[in-house]
């Protein structure tokens, strides 16, 4: 397996050599062996593919069934009606029908949205029309069951519904005929908006659901209840329906704010000063240990060793009480009595990690030295040095060093959990989604919101990787060599 | 800078100055915190009153306890399993992406996914994909229900790699067992085989059950009934969690370290006859012995700390059937309505450090010896 590159390289080589008149045998050889070189690259493609399928896989799976009305339904489909653009098509239409925009409907006064509907009825069987409802559903269990707003059942109309199509077919075999009904739902006009329109349509049992304005979400009760989340949706509400909800149902009980929106700006907050910070002091120190003589050396660069092998728990338990106590009483200076529910607080306690030292370290020690020996000559001393000279020269370093202390204080869990603990709106977004995961999975997980969470906390730091690949990949490979 | 000083002192100040902010953080929040986290584990405290010292009985009441004892064997359990598997396969992925073929800067980036995202979105996704109607039951039954075809299309494969191999070398043409060529041209008649297996109806689809393994909310244990060495069923679908998210990191290490290999070493180990699997065992794994010790110290460190997981994961499954180390100590510290056992937690916290210390020793040992 060692020599597979040796291998994939062949084709070259092969077509390289050529030039002194090979005898047929030998032409005979390097056909053979550039066949064998491409064959080989075709298998390693199939393995390289098999094995990303293993990686992303459970990712996009996972984010398309973000989109699902039930992301554990069995057998997960990869077609969820979200997906499909006819359905966006109606959601558009009926979110302006709703009074709302294409984009995010709603259900205002002077709404007047009108529904078909579809049955396939078997022969020796009487069409019925449906019994429509306009239910007061909320939209979830657990957190979602707590819902602010007004109910679009209390101001909505439904007409008389009137059958306007019959036509004989045969579905799965089973010859009878597409019985279409329409109606339409108008708001009373009371001034008063709904944000969603729920609807329950309820037909007699083997008058099956064939196709409707919209897409049901549900059909429950062995098919004689269809069932919609929302028929005034617009585009966004309906395609990000558990999106929507994630945003919408995590919000402050005391102040009211987006508890969803504060929580990522939170995580953007910390994690740029802590960037700035494991800049300027890894940069600082790594460039200490690396060019500057000191007596002291070696025992802090063991030291620096040492912390890094340390779990962290067992560290914790003191820090907790320094910052319960704002360092030393420290923080008193500038009007904290503790450091605890404050960004300040874990801030301080996380100025610079060990391995960005390193990174930097490893990178000065990798500069030719006689750039800083003329600056020297020169009269500058290592402040001058280090800030006119090193500095602008170690901007992939700096890159690392900025990528990894990002990814790493975004994706941190354990130090904020215990730090940041009241209010709900001191939250890291990791923290936040260990609260949505309680508040969803408190009666029965409520999947949608908890899959929409996860993904929005992962989108930025995929995004970052994607576009800073390089700093990525050297990072960490620069850390590596350190062992 | 004063003048009079000598060049050496001005230098040593500079660099203090350098390393004030960074030694300064350094000696409060790791220094001092574990000093004191030392005497904790020698006293009895909760926070709230001064710290009572009871010299060595947090060490010896803890032994006693049977929650500390299954968080003990879960963590040297889990980290045990989990590094050996991470590493084997980590070496494992960076040999097959050690290719220069094109597109392979993409395929890097695909296996690295799992490492960007946070401990708690992968295991939110994890948790999602391991429900009882999740997809990683829908995968197996859909293996249970199509392993004929697998089956088929193996041994179609086998018989048709052998019969080209044969006719080759009855021609006098020297190939190997697994000639690239001929396997390609084997797995294409293969799928066509079973093709037409499926066909005339030889081979079909099995009918089977729906697959409903619970595989977080269950006592079961594997292997069962064997004490203390059989694994909870959470625990080890954790490790299977776990050897996915980080073997690509590794797998990283192990390519940089793959491409400081001199390509002359391989070369001269097929002048010596070596096949491949000799010179992976004789050049590649010897040549990469730092990199295996690095990762594998990086891998006992990290898994030793593991508790997103165990927290997010929660009440989905039995707390003893998860609970590490550093779980045990969390929840001691921070135990919801009870009073802190912080001297309890203290005592587990150092146990945990010197578990880590002696391991990254031990396994330096081997890796050295065995090089």
């Amino acid at each position: 397996m060692a020599d597979a590159r040796t291998g994939a390289t062949a084709p070259q080589a092969a077509a390289v050599h050529p030039a002194s008149q090979p005898t047929p045998v030998e032409m005979e050889k390097q056909k053979a062996a550039a066949r064998r070189a491409w064959a080989r690259a075709a298998l390693v493609y199939v393995l390289l593919l098999v094995f990303s399928l293993f990686f992303m896989g459970p990712f996009l799976f996972a984010t398309l069934s973000s989109f699902k009305d039930d992301p554990i339904e069995w057998p997960p489909r990869l077609d969820p009606p979200q997906l499909k653009p006819a359905n966006w098509v109606a959601a558009w239409r009926l979110g302006k029908a709703g009074g709302g925009s294409g984009w995010f409907g709603a259900f205002a006064p002077g709404a007047e949205v009108p529904f078909e509907v579809t049955y396939f009825v078997p022969d020796g069987i009487e069409p019925q029309a449906p019994i429509v409802r306009v239910p007061r559903r909320l939209p979830g269990a657990g957190i979602g069951a707590v819902r602010p707003g007004a109910f679009a059942a209390d101001y909505a109309i439904v007409s008389e519904v009137v059958e306007t199509a019959r036509q004989p077919a045969e579905v799965a075999g089973v010859s009878g005929q597409l019985v279409t009904y329409a109606f339409t739902i108008r708001h009373n006009g009371e001034p008063v908006v709904a944000d969603r329109l729920p609807l329950d349509l309820e037909v007699q049992l083997r008058q099956t659901f064939y196709s409707a304005t919209l897409a049901p979400n549900r059909i429950e009760r062995l098919g004689r209840v269809q069932s919609w989340n929302n028929v005034a949706p617009g585009v966004i509400p309906y395609v990000f329906y558990n999106y929507t909800r994630v945003f919408q149902e995590n919000y402050s009980r005391t102040t009211g704010k987006n508890l969803f929106l504060t929580w990522i700006g939170n995580s953007f907050f910390i994690a740029g000063v802590k960037v700035l910070t494991h800049l300027i002091i890894a940069s600082m120190t790594g460039y200490a240990l690396a060019r500057l003589r000191f007596p002291g050396r070696n025992a802090l660069f063991m030291l620096i060793l040492f912390s890094m092998m340390i779990p962290g728990q067992v560290t914790f338990i003191s820090n907790y009480l320094v910052l319960r106590d704002g360092i030393f009483g420290l923080s008193k200076l500038w009007g904290q009595e503790t450091l605890l529910n404050s960004f300040t607080g874990i801030i301080l306690s996380g100025l610079c990690g060990g391995s960005a030292v390193f990174i930097m370290k490893q990178f000065f020690e990798s500069l030719p030295r006689e750039l800083e020996e003329s600056a020297r000559i020169d009269g500058a001393g290592p402040a001058t040095i280090y800030t006119r000279i090193v500095l602008p020269l170690a901007r992939p370093a700096l890159g690392a060093v900025a990528i990894l202390t990002f990814q790493g204080v975004w994706n941190e869990f354990f130090w904020p959990l215990i730090v940041l603990t009241t209010p709900q709106d001191k939250f890291t977004l990791t923290v936040g989604l260990l609260n949505l995961r309680q508040a969803y999975g408190a009666v029965a997980l409520d999947w949608g919101p908890l899959l929409a969470g996860a993904f929005i906390s992962a989108v930025p730091v995929i995004i970052i990787f994607l576009v800073f690949q390089r700093y990525f990949v050297e990072g960490i490979s620069f850390t590596g060599i350190k062992g | 800078m004063p003048r009079g000083l000598s060049q050496r002192v001005q230098e040593a100040l500079a660099a203090y100055l350098f390393l004030l902010p960074f030694t300064l953080s350094l000696l409060v929040f790791f220094g001092y915190a574990f000093v004191r986290a030392i005497y904790f584990s020698f006293t009895d405290y909760n926070m709230f009153d001064p710290p009572n010292w009871v010299g060595l009985s947090n060490y010896i009441n803890i032994f006693r306890e049977t929650r500390f004892l299954i968080a003990l064997r879960n963590s040297i359990g889990f980290s045990l399993i989990v590094t050996i598997c991470q590493t084997a396969f980590a070496l494992m992925l960076a040999v097959v992406l050690n290719n220069k073929i094109k597109g392979i800067a993409l395929f890097r980036t695909a296996y690295y996914m799992p490492s960007v995202a946070s401990s708690v979105v992968v295991t939110l996704i994890f948790l999602w994909a391991f429900q009882r109607t999740g997809v990683f039951n829908y995968v197996i039954e859909l293996f249970m229900r199509y392993w004929p075809f697998l089956v088929a299309f193996l041994a179609l494969t086998a018989v048709f790699q052998l019969l080209q191999v044969f006719w080759d070398r009855s021609r006098g043409r020297p190939v190997r067992w697994l000639e690239p060529g001929a396997l390609l041209t084997s797995f294409m008649l293969a799928v066509v085989g079973v093709a037409a297996l499926w066909g005339t109806g030889t081979v079909s689809a099995i009918e089977v059950e729906p697959v409903r393994t619970v595989w977080l909310n269950t006592r079961r244990t594997i292997p069962e009934g064997w004490g203390w060495f059989s694994l909870p069923l959470p625990l080890i679908s954790i490790m299977m969690l776990n050897t996915w998210t980080t073997a690509p990191t590794f797998m990283l290490l192990y390519l940089a370290g793959l491409q400081d290999i001199p390509r002359e070493l391989y070369e001269a180990a097929a002048v010596d006859g070596a096949n491949r699997w000799q010179q992976f065992r004789y050049v590649t794994v010897p040549q990469l012995k730092h990199v295996t010790f690095l990762v594998m110290a990086l891998g006992i460190i990290g898994t030793l700390q593991m508790f997103d997981q165990v927290a997010i994961i929660g009440s989905a499954a039995p707390l003893d059937s998860t609970i590490t180390l550093a779980y045990y100590v969390y929840s001691n510290v921070f135990p919801g309505g009870a009073l802190p056992r912080v001297g309890i937690a203290s005592a587990a916290a150092m146990i945990l450090a010197v578990l880590t210390l002696i391991a990254v020793l031990i396994q330096r040992r081997v890796v050295e010896d065995n090089g």
